[in-house]
């Protein structure tokens, strides 16, 4: 109780006052409600914008050029395709498809190859592992893009020509490498031969049973089970039986010189073949430090500790270190796993028709519709990045550390 | 029962891996048959590789010569420098007029001058020092780059720029010789030590006011001749282009990193979106974006040149990258830091500004000179969409009627290029990083 001046009394309130300019809950809806008109505001002028400039440049809009033919041709497809009778829609998919076969490759080799120089990164040995480090820091250190088309113009538009080709498999003549792209046979599947195929699957079902069964034995007695082997083994043998028992027949349809070229086989052409090794050895330079950096963020205490408690070396690094550096590995592999997929968009500066080239260049050069096919690629790219990130995050909530 | 020794046993000596050369050869290279197997495959390959690159780029190689006809002439298996160093002019600076070159130089030496006090232990007020190179430098390299008729904004942010610059160099080396700072010489100058702080910055301000005048009066007898922005390129452009999208991608980022951690939802979402949108699509298709589409946004009549439009798209897409980089700089600084900002009564600016970006800021410097680094690579991709960088201007060597099909010499040289200017600022940005790192540890 206080009493002012007038002689009354009056209560001291916790100031109940409702301060409209000061309180927080006005202040962020209002933040929020000029952000959303801020941002509106310049979506709807841009919009309208666009749909002004389009209407007064006379050009088409919608999606319906996806059903309609497309004029052009594409060197390299592995769908059917005919230009004057595929669409603009079956444009889209070879680029998609060819995008994500050159990135799926690059992405497997540059894996192995990045894990193999991050271990020579450590090697004991001085020299090996100075030059690992050279080739990490020159590849590191220069533009991909660079490295992309001194692949193409330096080396493979060098191979000798069509004439004189290179046989990969020393004198069998099954694989050819010259300055057109890679010739190699491909095998002819017969009627029968899902079987074979269904074979292997099985044949893996079967090696995840053993592996539970392994583990889940070894718990209960100690006892182990050499389950390396023996899958390697089941994955051989069961197919290779089943092949036998059905009767198929494997042909191999063979490249063959017929006139200027050849004919038959699989055939990968330079720019591919260039864009895959630029892209594998660049991410490879890239992963081969985060493997480094993985596994020195393990500590010495655990190698030590593992030894100590009897383990010999290798099973010490597979058991107890490898598992602990894969947790700093991952997520930096996974995301240049996802860069490797952007960095293929760069195709298009030697002409390997990825879906920037073929779709974003080509087709919206011959048909116009910039709108919707820049939207229909990057949402492509958003697609693959969301969908490997998610993985990613799948994976770390696994790998968490539970912390107490 | 002891056994007692009276006299000192003497010490062992070294092990001979660590004394001589022998041992250490074992030691290293071959302790195992599989070491010394690795051993000889890597000394063949360093043997290969050293032997042809001499020979090809420098035994045999041709550094004079008209065109590729007379290099073939010469030697048959050498590298063809002399297609380069002709071109050399217009690897550096493009098409930029040959009798203005010295604009872009002096461009590039202000720089320097203008940062290098950034370096020098004794000299204060580096964030303003640095807070004018990204606001006022940028004004006039840019009027020297591209001359022409000033506009009246551009005479006023390069007459500030121009007094900046002389504010900034005296102080500099004012405080490299006696350790105090421009402002402080002057007052002492005009005998005013014991006046009071409210005089004191009158007599500054007027000061500045002074010099800002005859620096504008300076400035409007002099201009240089235009200088289109298609005769820009080479690797002025490179960096122009990197350099404008690694200055705006950090206020650009820091906003964006703020508003994804906000705790408004409205906000939050927006900046998650923007950020992950240009994440998870290739730079290339961002660029494809602004050439294509960029027109068709702006209204009726309003043309954007395709330098504008490149940059554009190149600061948008590196702020984004840039928003991740401050986002886990500010992760790194913990909550307690935010709590005793409150706690002394500071809002959220006060708080951000005062307490928890210098600090995160500091954290971030590797890893903003690595964005820099890898913006620096990524601006190649503009030669794609047709302006002549550095890639851009060595790949049209081969096109040159004389040096047609000339391919390996230029790429080698850029990678080269690329290599020692991205190598040293990794090497740097490494040194940062130990350096700054050593004050946290206790």
């Amino acid at each position: 109780m206080a009493i002012d001046d007038s002689g009354k009394t009056a209560t001291l309130k916790p100031k109940a006052k409702f301060d409209f300019f000061h309180d927080e809950r006005v202040r962020s809806t209002a933040y929020q409600i000029l952000t959303a008109c801020v941002v509106g505001w310049s979506a709807w002028y841009l919009i309208t914008n666009t749909a002004h400039n389009l209407e007064v440049r006379g050009m088409n809009t919608g999606f319906g050029f996806l059903t309609a033919t497309a004029g052009f041709d594409t060197d390299f497809k592995l769908i059917e395709y005919k230009p004057g009778v595929g669409t603009y829609g079956r444009i889209f998919l070879i680029g998609c498809i060819n995008t994500l076969l050159v990135s799926f490759l690059a992405i497997i080799l540059s894996t192995v190859l990045g894990f193999a120089v991050g271990v020579l990164r450590l090697s004991s040995n001085w020299l090996v592992a100075r030059l690992a480090l050279a080739y990490v820091e020159v590849v590191r250190n220069t533009p991909l893009l660079l490295q992309i088309i001194f692949w193409y113009v330096g080396v493979f538009a060098l191979l000798p020509r069509v004439k004189n080709s290179l046989d990969l498999s020393a004198g069998a003549e099954v694989a050819f490498l010259n300055n057109r792209g890679l010739y190699a046979a491909w095998p002819v599947l017969d009627d029968m031969f899902w079987m074979t195929i269904f074979a292997f699957f099985v044949a893996v079902a079967g090696v995840l049973l053993l592996r539970r069964w392994a583990h889940r034995r070894q718990d209960e007695t100690g006892k182990q089970f050499p389950v390396l082997a023996a899958s390697i083994a089941l994955l051989i043998v069961f197919p290779y039986l089943v092949y036998l028992a059905s009767g198929s027949t494997l042909n191999w349809d063979v490249p063959k010189l017929q006139g200027f070229n050849f004919a038959g086989g699989a055939a990968l052409p330079p720019a591919f073949l260039a864009l895959l090794v630029a892209l594998v050895s660049y991410h490879a330079a890239h992963l081969a430090e985060a493997v480094r950096a993985g596994i020195l963020s393990v500590d010495k205490g655990q190698t030590e500790a593992a030894l100590a408690i009897g383990l010999r070396p290798n099973k010490a690094n597979s058991l107890i270190i490898i598992p602990q550096a894969m947790r700093a590995i991952v997520p930096p592999m996974i995301s240049l796993w996802m860069n490797v997929v952007k960095n293929s968009s760069l195709a298009i500066a030697i002409g390997y028709s990825d879906v920037v080239a073929l779709f974003m260049q080509t087709a919206l050069n011959q048909a116009g519709y910039a709108v919707e096919m820049v939207g229909m690629t990057m949402a492509f790219y958003m697609f693959i990045s969301l969908s490997i990130s998610g993985v990613l995050n799948i994976y770390n909530k696994r790998v968490q550390l539970e912390e107490r | 029962m002891s056994i007692v020794k009276y006299k000192k046993t003497a010490p062992r000596d070294a092990p001979l891996s660590e004394t001589t050369f022998i041992g250490w050869l074992q030691k290293n290279l071959f302790s195992s048959w599989v070491n010394t197997i690795l051993t000889i495959i890597s000394l063949y390959i360093v043997y290969a590789v050293v032997k042809s690159l001499w020979f090809w780029g420098i035994q045999d190689a041709v550094w004079v010569a008209e065109n590729r006809r007379e290099c073939f002439a010469i030697s048959k298996h050498g590298a063809c420098w002399a297609g380069v160093l002709i071109w050399l002019d217009n690897i550096f600076y493009g098409r930029f007029p040959r009798d203005e070159l010295w604009r872009v130089n002096l461009g590039g030496l202000l720089l320097v001058l203008w940062m290098a006090p950034l370096w020098l232990p004794r000299v204060k007020d580096k964030i303003f020092i640095g807070l004018s190179t990204v606001f006022l430098y940028p004004f006039l390299a840019g009027y020297l780059f591209a001359g022409g008729d000033k506009g009246i904004f551009m005479q006023v942010m390069v007459s500030g720029a121009i007094v900046c610059l002389a504010g900034n160099t005296l102080h500099s080396i004012l405080g490299v010789m006696s350790g105090r700072g421009l402002p402080e010489v002057l007052i002492g100058i005009l005998r005013k030590e014991n006046a009071s702080d409210g005089n004191q910055r009158n007599t500054l301000l007027v000061i500045l006011a002074v010099a800002y005048v005859i620096a504008y009066a300076l400035q409007t007898s002099w201009s240089v001749m235009a200088v289109p922005w298609s005769k820009w390129g080479g690797m002025h452009l490179t960096l122009v282009i990197s350099g404008i999208g690694i200055t705006s991608a950090l206020p650009g980022g820091i906003v964006l990193a703020l508003g994804r951690r906000s705790r408004l939802p409205v906000i939050r979402v927006l900046s998650v979106s923007f950020i992950e949108i240009f994440r998870s699509v290739p730079l290339i298709t961002v660029l494809f974006m602004a050439t294509t589409m960029f027109p068709l946004f702006m209204p009726e009549g309003f043309v954007l040149n395709k330098l504008v439009q490149v940059i554009i798209a190149v600061c948008l897409f590196s702020a984004c990258y840039m928003a991740e980089t401050v986002r886990a700089g500010l992760q790194a600084i913990p909550k307690g830091q935010y709590e005793a900002a409150h706690t002394i009564g500071l809002g959220y600016w006060g708080m951000m500004s005062l307490i928890v970006m210098p600090q995160a800021l500091k954290h971030m410097i590797p890893n903003i000179v690595g964005s820099f680094i890898g913006l620096l690579k990524d601006t190649t991709l503009v030669s794609i969409i047709g302006l002549f960088d550095l890639l851009g201007m060595l790949r049209a060597i081969s096109q040159d009627i004389p040096w047609r099909g000339l391919h390996h010499e230029p790429l080698i040289f850029g990678a080269a290029l690329y290599f020692v200017v991205c190598f040293v600022m990794s090497k740097y940005s490494r040194h940062l990083e130990v350096k700054l790192s050593a004050g946290g540890e206790r």
